[in-house]
C-alpha cells in the first residue's frame, strides 16, 4: 500500500517534469520563430539601406572633389582626375568608398571594345572594386571631360559617359 | 484512500514553482526581445542619417538646408576618429517612456566621406542639418551641421545674414530673435554671448570673417572660410578632429592635382602650380587646427596662381 502511493507520487512528479519540459519546448520554440522573423527583417532592412546608399551616393560620388571635373557644375568627372584615381592614388581611398565599387564608362562616342585604363585609348576606369563576388550595381549618366589645347585654343572636349556603383552586401570579401 | 497533506503541498508548490520560472523567463525574454528590436531600430535610424545626409549636401551649390523629424525624442552620439582620411560613428538611442529613459544606443554606423559638425552627444525630436562647401583653396568636401538647438546671430555682417535668409535656415534667427532658449552668437562685440566669432582677415578679404576664430565654452577654435560655422555648431573635440581630417584629404587632393599637372603637360596645356602644388601637399597632410590660420595665406596665393593659368588645375 505504502510502496503503491509512493510510486503514484512519484508519477505525478515525473509527469509534472515532462508537462514542464513540454511548455519550455513550446516557448523556445515560440522564441526561435519569432527570432527567425526577426533576422529575416534585419536582412531585408540591411540590404535595402545598403541600396538606399549606393543610389543616394551617385550623385556624391560624382561631385566630389577628387573626381568632378568643376567644382561648380554637377555630374560632370575629370578624365585627368579619373586616370590619376584608377591608378595608384586610388589605393589609398580603399576604405573611404559607402560602396562596394565605383566604375566608369566612356559610352559616347561608341567603342568597339572596352579597353581598361591605364592604356593607350582607354574608356573604362576602375576606381575601386571590394571584391564582393555578387554585385547589384546603378548607376547615373555623366560628363567626361578634359581640358585641351589645340591650334592655340583652351577649350573643354567632353564625351559621354556612365558612373557604375555597386551595392555592399553581407558577402564574405575575396 | 487519504491524501497525506505533504503530497499535495508538494506538486502544488512544484507547480508554483514551475510556473513562476516560466513567467519569469517569458518576462525576461520579452523585455529582451524589446531591446533587441530597439537596438534594431536604433542603428537603423543611425543609418538612415547617414543616407539622408546625402542629398543634403551642399554639391555645387551655394548651400543646402533640411530638417530631420523624429516620432520621438532621439539622442545622436557622434565620435569622430583621425589619423588620415579618419571617420564618424554616429549611434542614436531613443528615449523610452519605460524603465531606464535613454537605453545603450544601437550599433554605431561608421561613416568615412562625410564630416558632420555636432555636439558629442545631443538629443531633440527635430534636428536641423545644413551643409556649406569647404574650399581650401580648391573644393575639399562639404561639411555638414546636424543641431537641434536653436541659435540667434548678433551683429552679423550683411554677407553672413543674406547666406542664412538665402538659404532659409530655420534654426538661425538674426537680429531681433523670438526664441528665448536660443544659444547667443555674438559677431565682434557683444554682452551675454554663449559663442564669441572673431573675425581677423584685414586685406585682400571678402569680409573680416573670412578668417579667425569661435569662443566657446572657454575654448577657442581658430577657423578659415565656411569652417567658422562648423566652430559654432560643434565640440572642440569634433572640430579639431574633422579638421584634421580635412587638412589630410587636403593634401590628398593636391597629390592628384600634381599628377593632373603632369597629365595636361603632356598635352602642352601647361601650368606652372606644381612646385606650389608639392609645397601645399606637405604643408597640409599632417596639418591641425593649429595650422590653419597659417596656411590661410598659402592657400589664397595658390587661388590667385590657379586664376592667373591659362589651363587652370581647378575650377
Amino acid at each position: 500500500m505504502e510502496l503503491r502511493k509512493i510510486n503514484r507520487g512519484q508519477m505525478e512528479i515525473q509527469q509534472m517534469a515532462f508537462m514542464i519540459l513540454a511548455v519550455f519546448l513550446f516557448f523556445i520554440l515560440v522564441g526561435l520563430f519569432f527570432l527567425g522573423i526577426q533576422f529575416k527583417d534585419i536582412k531585408k532592412n540591411v540590404a535595402q539601406l545598403q541600396t538606399e546608399q549606393a543610389i543616394s551616393s551617385l550623385k556624391v560620388i560624382a561631385d566630389m572633389p577628387e573626381l568632378n571635373y568643376d567644382s561648380h557644375e554637377s555630374m560632370t568627372l575629370d578624365e585627368d582626375k579619373l586616370r590619376i584615381m584608377s591608378g595608384n592614388l586610388g589605393t589609398y581611398y580603399s576604405e573611404f568608398w559607402p560602396v562596394a565599387s565605383v566604375k566608369v564608362y566612356k559610352i559616347y562616342p561608341k567603342f568597339n571594345e572596352r579597353v581598361k585604363c591605364p592604356a593607350l585609348n582607354c574608356n573604362y576606369f576602375e576606381i575601386y572594386d571590394n571584391g564582393q563576388e555578387s554585385m547589384k550595381t546603378y548607376s547615373t549618366y555623366v560628363s567626361i571631360c578634359k581640358k585641351v589645347k589645340e591650334t592655340g585654343y583652351i577649350y573643354d572636349r567632353c564625351e559621354v559617359g556612365k558612373l557604375v556603383v555597386g551595392v555592399i552586401t553581407n558577402e564574405a570579401k575575396k | 484512500m487519504i491524501k497525506k497533506k505533504g503530497q499535495f503541498n508538494f506538486v502544488w508548490l512544484f507547480a508554483i514553482f514551475a510556473g513562476a520560472t516560466i513567467l519569469v523567463l517569458a518576462i525576461y525574454g520579452a523585455i529582451n526581445a524589446g531591446n533587441s528590436m530597439r537596438f534594431q531600430t536604433d542603428t537603423e535610424i543611425a543609418k538612415s542619417i547617414s543616407i539622408i545626409s546625402d542629398p543634403l549636401q551642399a554639391g555645387f551649390s551655394e548651400g543646402s538646408f533640411g530638417k530631420i523629424l523624429f516620432k520621438q525624442e532621439t539622442r545622436i552620439n557622434n565620435f569622430c576618429f583621425d589619423g588620415e582620411f579618419g571617420k564618424h560613428t554616429i549611434s542614436v538611442s531613443t528615449k523610452s517612456d519605460i524603465g531606464e529613459e535613454w537605453k545603450t544606443p544601437g550599433e554605431p554606423v561608421p561613416i568615412h566621406n562625410k564630416y558632420i559638425f555636432s555636439s558629442e552627444s545631443n538629443s531633440g525630436k527635430e534636428y536641423y542639418v545644413f551643409s556649406k562647401p569647404f574650399e581650401f583653396p580648391y573644393k575639399i568636401a562639404d561639411l555638414i551641421f546636424l543641431t537641434p538647438e536653436r541659435y540667434c546671430f548678433l551683429n552679423a555682417p550683411d554677407e553672413i545674414v543674406e547666406e542664412i535668409e538665402g538659404m532659409n535656415i530655420l534654426n538661425i534667427e538674426t537680429e531681433n530673435c523670438t526664441s528665448e532658449d536660443a544659444i547667443r552668437v555674438c559677431f565682434g562685440s557683444g554682452s551675454d554671448c554663449d559663442v564669441k566669432v572673431r573675425g581677423s582677415c584685414l586685406s585682400g578679404c571678402k569680409s573680416i570673417y573670412d578668417f579667425g576664430s569661435v569662443e566657446k565654452s572657454g575654448s577657442q577654435m581658430d577657423y578659415v572660410g565656411n569652417l567658422m560655422y562648423a566652430a559654432i555648431f560643434s565640440d572642440k573635440g569634433i572640430y579639431d578632429c574633422n579638421v584634421q581630417r580635412l587638412m589630410y584629404r587636403t593634401g590628398m587632393i593636391a597629390k592628384g592635382l600634381i599628377d593632373k599637372a603632369d597629365l595636361m603637360d603632356a598635352r602642352n596645356c601647361n601650368t606652372n602650380l606644381k612646385i606650389d602644388l608639392i609645397y601645399w601637399n606637405s604643408a597640409t597632410i599632417n596639418a591641425t587646427v593649429n595650422d590653419l590660420n597659417g596656411l590661410h595665406s598659402i592657400a589664397k596665393n595658390l587661388e590667385k596662381k590657379n586664376e592667373g593659368e591659362l589651363c587652370r588645375l581647378w575650377n
